[in-house]
């Protein structure tokens, strides 16, 4: 529900003046080079060669050949697991985080906050540590004697996929929870308890309706970054981890059908863009 | 009256600050309570104590002859209004009010009937599918008022209630409360620092000051016989001398004050003072005459207008004795009350002022003596 505030030709001209420097520069380098894009995806390529004659023979390829679909099926499927995991481990931490004190409190913020600070290919390869054959879960697991020989299905498939996903992207759900769950006036709280509220009851009934906005919005980075996403799978993915955000990059990489690559990403760039709006309809962009 | 409600021996520090110290307290089933102090004073602790919010750390809290300081806040028959309502956004009015009910699980349609009623109470029928945030201050405060007095607490407290109002609405709402109460009968225990407020609304008012209740009585007596120096410069604007007393007989005590030897009645607020002590005379400002009249009270001094007031209803005028000249008084003038000569005084004239021993009481000069 958003307000409009009905605002005067001179506020108008001065919101404007301020908001013409951040317009210009998305319009530049993300306006025109999405729109570079689309108009992409309707060339063709032959023999190596891209020609500039509209066509919507891209788009019959992603449609016509199964395989497109599938992969974007897979992609939804992932980046849909990632969302309702994150969020269910998400929500607890955010509340715990919320509901902390002093020092705790700072220092709980500052681990979800500080892998934020640290390069996402980073985060990406620290999982292959933590999975891969020499990584730390083997060599726990065997220490254990749980197992006698290195797990191999830890890395390089759909799961590690999911898994990495998950652990370097849950950052940008409990922010937003947590920012939401900050803005509930203890008072609300307060008055539910004198109502006669049990826990559950002030945790369903007043915490979680009035934290929703910042669900929704971390539901939506989620739901957008994973379905993006490409170097996770190229990373930690393996043969049998490809995705449609891979296949785009490899068009634009090596099999050098650009075209084909806008339109794929055309595509996925008009899910994210749907998943997008819908979210604002309920409230997300308003939290962050 | 039988007692609801009795704190004792009620504690609570904040780290090292004492926010309510030793407070002992009875409230009666069916009557309006103020707790009236100024910001700071620990009134809302005592309240939200009450409410269960805090625990306190000594003390006990008997309701219906048991102690309650650890029965969980979800689980006393007390419901609060708060001072910012916290009604919940997402609910609809209805929905608020419904609060309470629903998580109950009553049957929907007494829930229906309940509410209906509520809202017609607190004059806000047709207004349950609106939003919170679509209402005003008052109507907010309504409904706040209707979510908790729908559960029909055994006591409402009310956390300043009507703080974030305007002056003209604040007026309104007191006398909508205080009907409010005498309809539905239940005990209310409001928090304010407004004196006016405490004094309006209430059968009595307990005065807290830095955490320590200095009185509990009814407005009329808080404002004519304070029983300490707090309480007496809390309620209305008071004139006070400073002096030493020099004889106590059993109807006048007698004090040495800079103004010169000034004559009080006895009162139950000099009890434990003796001669020698220091003390304070309190004199309200509309009791102090000025004028031919004032030549025969039984204190009379010669003084000098420094400045004059004039607010409306009343005009006010600063005067200072001869014999004091760095204390100033202040005199309220009621047109109808003093002669002509007094009121169309200019600044710097002279002019003999007077009051009556009955009209002055005297306190001790430390805090909380003659604390009954």
């Amino acid at each position: 529900m958003a307000r409009k505030t009905p605002a005067g030709g001179a506020r108008r001209a001065e919101m404007l003046s301020l908001l013409a420097p951040t317009s210009a520069w998305l319009v530049v380098f993300t306006v025109i080079p999405i729109l570079m894009f689309v108009v992409y995806s309707f060339w063709t390529v032959r023999n190596q060669m891209i020609f500039r004659e509209l066509s919507v023979s891209n788009y019959v390829r992603f449609f016509t050949n199964p395989m497109y679909p599938a992969l974007l099926l897979r992609s939804l499927i992932i980046a849909f697991g990632v969302t309702v995991t994150t969020l269910v481990f998400s929500y607890p931490l955010a509340l715990k985080i919320s509901r902390s004190r002093g020092r705790l409190k700072s220092v709980l913020y500052m681990l979800i906050f500080i892998p934020l600070m640290t390069s996402y290919i980073v985060r990406i390869y620290t999982m292959r540590l933590v999975l891969g054959s020499n990584g730390v879960l083997n060599n726990f697991l065997l220490f254990l004697g749980v197992i006698q020989e290195p797990l191999q299905i830890l890395l390089f498939n759909r799961f590690a996929i999911f898994l990495t996903l998950c652990v370097i992207l849950s950052p940008f759900m409990v922010m937003p929870i947590y920012t939401s769950l900050e803005r509930i006036p203890r008072s609300y709280i307060e008055a539910a308890q004198d109502l006669g509220s049990t826990e559950l009851q002030i945790f369903w009934r007043v915490i979680f309706p009035n934290a929703r906005p910042g669900l929704i919005a971390g539901c939506m980075f989620i739901f957008v970054l994973s379905l993006g996403d490409f170097m996770t799978p190229i990373l930690v993915g393996g043969k049998q981890g490809t995705t449609l955000s891979k296949v785009i990059q490899v068009n634009f990489g090596f099999a050098y059908d650009w075209p084909l690559g806008a339109a794929l990403s055309v595509v996925l760039l008009s899910i994210s863009m749907v998943v997008i709006l819908v979210s604002n309809l309920f409230g997300a962009l308003r939290e962050v | 009256m039988n007692e609801i409600l009795r704190l004792e021996n009620l504690s609570k520090r904040f780290d090292s600050v004492v926010a309510v110290d030793s407070v002992n307290l009875s409230i009666y089933n069916g009557e309006f309570l103020a707790i009236l102090g100024p910001s700071g004073s620990g009134k809302t602790t005592i309240l939200r104590m009450i409410a269960g919010f805090e625990k306190p750390d000594s003390g006990r809290i008997i309701f219906d002859g048991e102690d309650i300081a650890e029965v969980p806040v979800n689980k006393r028959p007390f419901n609060t209004v708060f001072q910012d309502y916290a009604l919940f956004p997402n609910l609809t009015v209805f929905h608020n009010v419904a609060y309470g009910l629903s998580i109950r699980r009553v049957d929907r349609r007494e829930i229906r009937e309940r509410v209906h009623e509520a809202l017609e109470m607190v004059a806000l029928p047709g207004y349950g599918e609106r939003y919170t945030d679509q209402l005003s201050g008052g109507q907010r405060q309504r409904v706040a008022l209707a979510r908790a007095l729908i559960l029909r607490p055994r006591i409402l407290l009310l956390d300043e209630p009507l703080g974030a109002l305007d002056l003209a609405l604040r007026k309104q709402m007191q006398i909508t409360l205080k009907q409010i109460q005498e309809k539905v009968g239940i005990t209310f225990i409001h928090v304010t620092h407004d004196q006016e407020e405490g004094l309006s609304i209430s059968d009595r008012v307990a005065i807290v000051h830095q955490g320590v209740l200095q009185q509990v009585d009814t407005p009329r007596r808080l404002y004519f016989q304070p029983s300490n120096r707090f309480t007496a410069g809390f309620m209305g604007e008071n004139n006070m001398i400073g002096g030493r007393i020099t004889s106590i007989d059993s109807e006048q005590v007698c004090l040495d004050s800079p103004l010169g030897p000034i004559r009080s009645r006895q009162c139950l607020s000099c009890r434990g003072l003796g001669v020698g002590d220091e003390a304070v005379i309190i004199v309200r400002p509309e009791n102090i005459l000025a004028g031919s009249a004032a030549a025969t009270a039984a204190n009379s001094f010669k003084a000098v207008v420094r400045r004059r007031v004039f607010t409306g209803s009343e005009e006010k005028m600063l005067v200072a004795t001869e014999a004091a000249p760095q204390l100033e008084l202040m005199i309220k003038l009621h047109f109808i009350q003093h002669d002509d000569q007094a009121v169309g005084l200019e600044d710097s004239a002279g002019v003999q002022i007077g009051f009556s021993p009955e009209n002055c009481w005297i306190v001790g000069a430390e805090r909380g003596q003659g604390n009954g």
